[in-house]
């Protein structure tokens, strides 16, 4: 009798709790929905239709967008996407490595410091990065503009030609990278550090390991999830930089961004635009999918959390 | 004596580093108290451009568009991602691995993506309805969205810390759902809450891409104005607003900083 009783008790609170659920989580499920999967299908159908006029899109459905993308226009073959796509490999690449070069010694002095410095110095970090995009790229172009003293040095030393300025540049595109993207390399190998065994550090000093291979058979497999997370965090975005390229990188730095963003903005072609989005989320999904893979042979039970 | 000199180089890497990150802000605030038009020599001190600002009626209204930007879309992501965060805590034991999929993805996808696919959504919703035009509406719901998933997993975070006998007790002082929820649940994550409407209003400024993808042509934000006046030619008055975005930023750290220390005591 108790038995059964409890049972049923249980059985409504079964049911109890599926609308329960229902209730608490179907508005945020329905927003995210309606304003955010189907707008992604919905630009995912847009890569397969025909451009229309003035650039929306068209049944029927072509690999028109994808043809476009890959160079193929009325005129044959020309290497213009083709250029954008390898200098957006190119830049995040470059990006992502000059800011692991930064960020190593950076988050490994600060866990040198002491304890309640630590906490001011990731702030002093991180702090520029609260500052709108658009207005730190403006403090570059401030910096890098023609009659500047970083243009006059750069002038004199023959890098770039007279009354010019170092930007629009890729160089100025991969300085904007590397300064926007530094902090979310740091706070990743922070956590990495402090965590560190110093144990194996002390056992490899004591075998008399010179201070490169103490670093890496002792502390860079330590630091390696920090260093995965930290590659996320910045390639990902840097591929489908938007700003940085458009204002520091002139008609010749271009990223995929700004071709994704061109082809709406100024309303000339949304399947092509919309094509060079897919690419862009097969990127990031590559991406993520790598991590999580090379995290797990990593082993060590630690989930890397973005 | 080694060890020495590499603490040494360290800390003067450390500083580098530091006047590489400060030196664009720097540079932005010192000219905006320029006398001459031109941004690259200082003629004298001026604050001619922050006077201008206060009458230029585009930079006010972008002032207030950001402002009711991201205190509305805050407030509004703040009661879905609250009940999103509090229904994953109630039901964690259950499969609920296509909702954190779900919740990922406004976080995992690129911001030039997720900008141009809600604009060419909102575009052909308006073209075929009438409905969404975009505007500062169009804004708050692309905002609400990238917040929600931050809101949630604040939330769930706070709650996933709890001692769940502390439900089952009010549960057994035969409380009602409502009041459990008011005199037990919201007053326990309210610091949750709190830093959650932080973290969305300070993501709602911070944002540009998306914002400028799904914005009308009378909804532009401070960002967007001035990413327009940069691309028109720079004049010295985008320093004083900048300046004056930077100088806001600059007291929210200090703030944080005095929290934290008192957080440490």
């Amino acid at each position: 009798m108790v038995e059964s009783s409890r049972m049923a008790a249980r059985q409504r609170g079964v049911v109890g709790e599926s609308r329960h659920l229902l209730l608490s989580v179907s508005p945020g499920v329905v927003w995210i929905v309606v304003f955010l999967v189907l707008p992604s299908l919905y630009l995912m159908a847009v890569a397969f239709m025909t451009n229309g006029a003035y650039g929306l899109p068209q049944m029927p459905l072509t690999l028109d967008a994808f043809k476009q993308l890959a160079g193929f226009g009325f005129l044959g073959w020309s290497p213009g996407n083709f250029y954008t796509l390898l200098r957006s490999l190119w830049q995040t690449l470059l990006a992502t490595l000059l800011v692991v070069i930064v960020a190593y010694p950076i988050a490994y002095y600060i866990t040198t410091c002491r304890v309640k410095w630590r906490a001011i110095m990731l702030l002093l970090v991180v702090v520029p990065s609260w500052t709108n995009q658009v207005i730190r790229t403006f403090g570059w172009m401030n910096l890098l503009a023609p009659g500047t003293p970083l243009s006059d040095i750069a002038q004199s030393l023959g890098f770039i030609a007279p009354n010019m300025g170092l930007y629009p540049s890729n160089f100025a595109v991969t300085l904007g990278l590397v300064y926007n993207f530094l902090p979310f390399m740091v706070l990743p190998l922070y956590a990495a550090f402090e965590k560190l065994d110093t144990a194996q550090v002390q056992a490899a000093q004591d075998l008399y390991a010179s201070p490169l291979r103490t670093f890496r058979h002792a502390v860079f497999p330590q630091t390696l999830p920090g260093l995965l997370a930290g590659t996320v965090l910045v390639a990902i975005p840097a591929f489908g930089m938007y700003v940085i390229p458009e204002l520091l990188g002139g008609g010749k730095g271009m990223m995929l961004g700004n071709l994704v963003a061109n082809q709406f903005a100024g309303g000339s072609n949304w399947p092509l635009g919309a094509a060079g989005a897919i690419l862009m989320l097969i990127a990031t999904f590559i991406g993520l999918f790598a991590m999580r893979r090379v995290g797990k042979r990593l082993g060590g039970g630690e989930e890397v959390v973005i | 004596m080694k060890k020495r000199t590499l603490q040494r180089s360290l800390s003067a890497f450390w500083w580098l580093t530091l006047v590489f990150l400060y030196l664009p802000l720097a540079v932005v605030v010192f000219f905006s108290f320029n006398a001459a038009n031109s941004a690259a020599r200082f003629t004298g001190f001026s604050l001619r451009w922050y006077e201008r600002l206060l009458g230029n009626e585009q930079i006010i209204s972008a002032f207030w568009n950001s402002m009711v930007l991201a205190i509305v879309s805050s407030v509004v992501a703040l009661g879905i991602g609250c009940l999103i965060g509090y229904g994953m805590y109630r039901h964690r034991h259950r499969r609920l691995g296509w909702l954190i999929v779900l919740i990922y993805l406004p976080i995992v996808l690129p911001d030039i993506v997720f900008g141009i696919s809600e604009m060419a959504f909102f575009v052909s919703v308006h073209r075929y309805t009438g409905l969404l035009q975009p505007g500062l509406s169009t804004m708050i719901i692309s905002h609400v969205t990238f917040q929600i998933p931050f809101v949630a997993l604040i939330v769930y975070s706070r709650l996933v810390g709890l001692d769940p006998t502390l439900f089952e007790a009010a549960k057994d002082l035969y409380a009602t759902p409502l009041k459990r929820a008011w005199h037990f649940l919201l007053p326990t994550i309210k610091p949750a809450l709190i830093s959650a409407f932080f973290l969305s209003f300070t993501l709602s400024i911070d944002d540009f891409v998306i914002s400028f993808f799904t914005s009308g042509p009378e909804s532009a934000t401070l960002p967007i104005y001035i990413w327009g006046a940069i691309k028109k030619g720079v004049t010295p008055e985008i320093n004083a607003i900048a300046a004056l975005m930077i100088g806001a930023v600059a007291l929210v750290a200090l703030l944080s900083l005095l929290f934290n220390r008192q957080g440490q005591r």
